[in-house]
């Protein structure tokens, strides 16, 4: 639950005493992680691996942030969409970490959804997390979100789809393909009916997960996420 | 700024394979310290890397290279115990994330950390291992014996490759007990106490070394049997300005054979 998974965080930040951009860089690499095992390099449509990345203004935007680096480290072609972007100076050195990396920031996002289609093989949904209120009401996001479920490429969600309630999930938001939830699946989790789902909580705690009943999977390996 | 309409940089094909013959000629170059420094430096101050993101992905390559010479079910000892020495730098900080991530992966770590720095990074590191009931030693194991019976590997986090000079203690006598062991040592980035370019002969002699970003001119002493290449943030523009010629990782490996 929302209650839940932010309690979740403060304990690590507060008693574990993570680091914010530490957690944050953790998350990142998990989803491109997951983003690679979802749509493997040699399994692209598209003559170039690109992947469209939609960042947000708060905490999961700075995921997808991180997200993007990691997957331009594997060999990915990300592109970034990031309008409204944090004024956080935390956040602010992930930016420059992908511009400093040639990952192109667009300027607009194209309410053409074909031009969407025709150019990338996948969209990452950094859009919004599970701290957002429930709802696509602010700017920019609802325009996003808006043209986000019409395109007909596959979406992966980081941690929550964007527009969905965190617990209730979402009469007629958008569908995502791959959901990758962080740390644990949010309640809204229930209501995915994409392709695949992975957990990305290897890094949790095991005192965490007892105190908070989340009955991880086995991750095979040295493996930071498992598909569910 | 991109256009949506043609995505992507331009990148001959560099990054989809072709580039292998170029490659394969040129081996990786081994930077001096100073090099190796000025690298460091850049993806701070250029590239706005924060240490701490840094520390979390070099200790992950740590953790993952040691699971893959040395997985838990080769271990003679009942447990998977391995010893983490970390020293009372940035080479500890990546011992304390290597550590961390080893109890993940099923080892039984216990940390020995004589010299903290003052810093909320290193706190919180520690912290993190010590919530996750890693034990943290009161003193250094006192015979070499002791160590070969309790644990199965040790991981050698003392010095990097900044260290110049001479070794203060504690960190004397604790080389000195290391370079008695029979079991493996697995050395950070440096096998301590071995001059950055140069080695040391009579010093450490680790049987693996994860060498983070890119070895180091000291790598090419090196004669254990597991050499790894770790840390896989290296923008291509920093490593073609510092002519690495780093081999490619495999896959979304975070850690690399060579």
């Amino acid at each position: 639950s929302k209650a839940e998974a932010e309690a979740i965080e403060k304990e690590l930040l507060e008693d574990y005493r993570f680091g914010r951009q530490q957690l944050i860089e953790i998350w990142g690499h998990a989803c491109a992680m997951a983003i690679t095992k979802a749509f493997p390099l040699p399994s692209l449509p598209r003559k170039q691996p690109t992947v469209l990345v939609v960042c947000g203004p708060a905490q999961n935007g700075a995921i997808g942030l991180v997200c993007a680096r990691h997957l331009r480290i594997f060999d990915y072609e990300p592109t970034i969409f990031y309008p409204k972007r944090s004024l956080d100076p935390l956040y602010r050195d992930f930016t420059t970490q992908c511009e400093k990396m040639d990952i192109p920031f667009l300027s607009y996002l194209p309410t053409e959804v074909q031009l969407i289609n025709d150019a990338y093989n996948a969209v990452v949904d950094a859009v919004l997390g599970a701290e957002a209120e429930a709802g696509e009401g602010r700017e920019p996001c609802a325009a996003i979100l808006a043209t986000l479920k019409h395109v007909r490429i596959p979406i992966v969600s980081l941690d929550v789809p964007s527009g969905w309630d965190v617990e209730a999930g979402s009469s007629g938001g958008i569908s995502p393909d791959v959901l990758v939830s962080l740390s644990a699946p949010k309640q809204c989790a229930r209501r995915f009916l994409g392709r695949q789902h992975f957990v990305a909580g290897r890094f949790l705690p095991y005192d965490v997960q007892k105190k908070f009943e989340l009955n991880p999977p086995e991750y095979p390996g040295t493996e930071c996420v498992v598909a569910l | 700024r991109g256009d949506p309409s043609c995505p992507g940089p331009r990148r001959a094909g560099a990054r989809l394979g072709f580039e292998a013959p170029r490659a394969a000629i040129l081996p990786p170059s081994f930077p001096r310290q100073e090099e190796a420094q000025a690298i460091d430096q850049e993806l701070f101050t250029e590239y706005k890397f924060s240490v701490d993101q840094l520390m979390e992905l070099a200790g992950l390559s740590c953790a993952t290279a040691i699971a893959k010479a040395y997985p838990p079910s080769s271990f003679t000892t009942s447990q998977p115990a391995v010893l983490v020495v970390c020293g009372p730098g940035n080479n500890g900080g990546d011992g304390l994330v290597c550590a961390r991530h080893l109890k993940m992966f099923g080892y039984e770590p216990t940390v020995y950390y004589p010299k903290r720095p003052n810093k909320p990074l290193f706190e919180g590191l520690t912290t993190q291992c010590q919530k996750m009931d890693i034990p943290f030693l009161p003193e250094f194991p006192a015979e070499a014996a002791l160590i070969d019976e309790l644990y199965g590997l040790v991981v050698d986090a003392i010095f990097g490759f900044s260290f110049t000079g001479a070794v203060r203690e504690p960190f004397g006598s604790i080389l000195g007990t290391l370079e008695r062991i029979t079991v493996p040592i697995a050395s950070i980035d440096i096998p301590s106490g071995w001059d950055v370019e140069k080695g040391k002969a009579d010093g450490l002699q680790p049987d693996m070394l994860i060498s983070l970003t890119a070895p180091k001119k000291a790598a090419m002493h090196f004669a254990g049997r597991y050499h790894f290449l770790g840390g896989r943030f290296v923008p291509a523009a920093l490593q073609k300005k510092y002519a690495l010629n780093l081999p490619p990782y495999p896959e979304t490996d975070c850690v690399l054979q060579l």
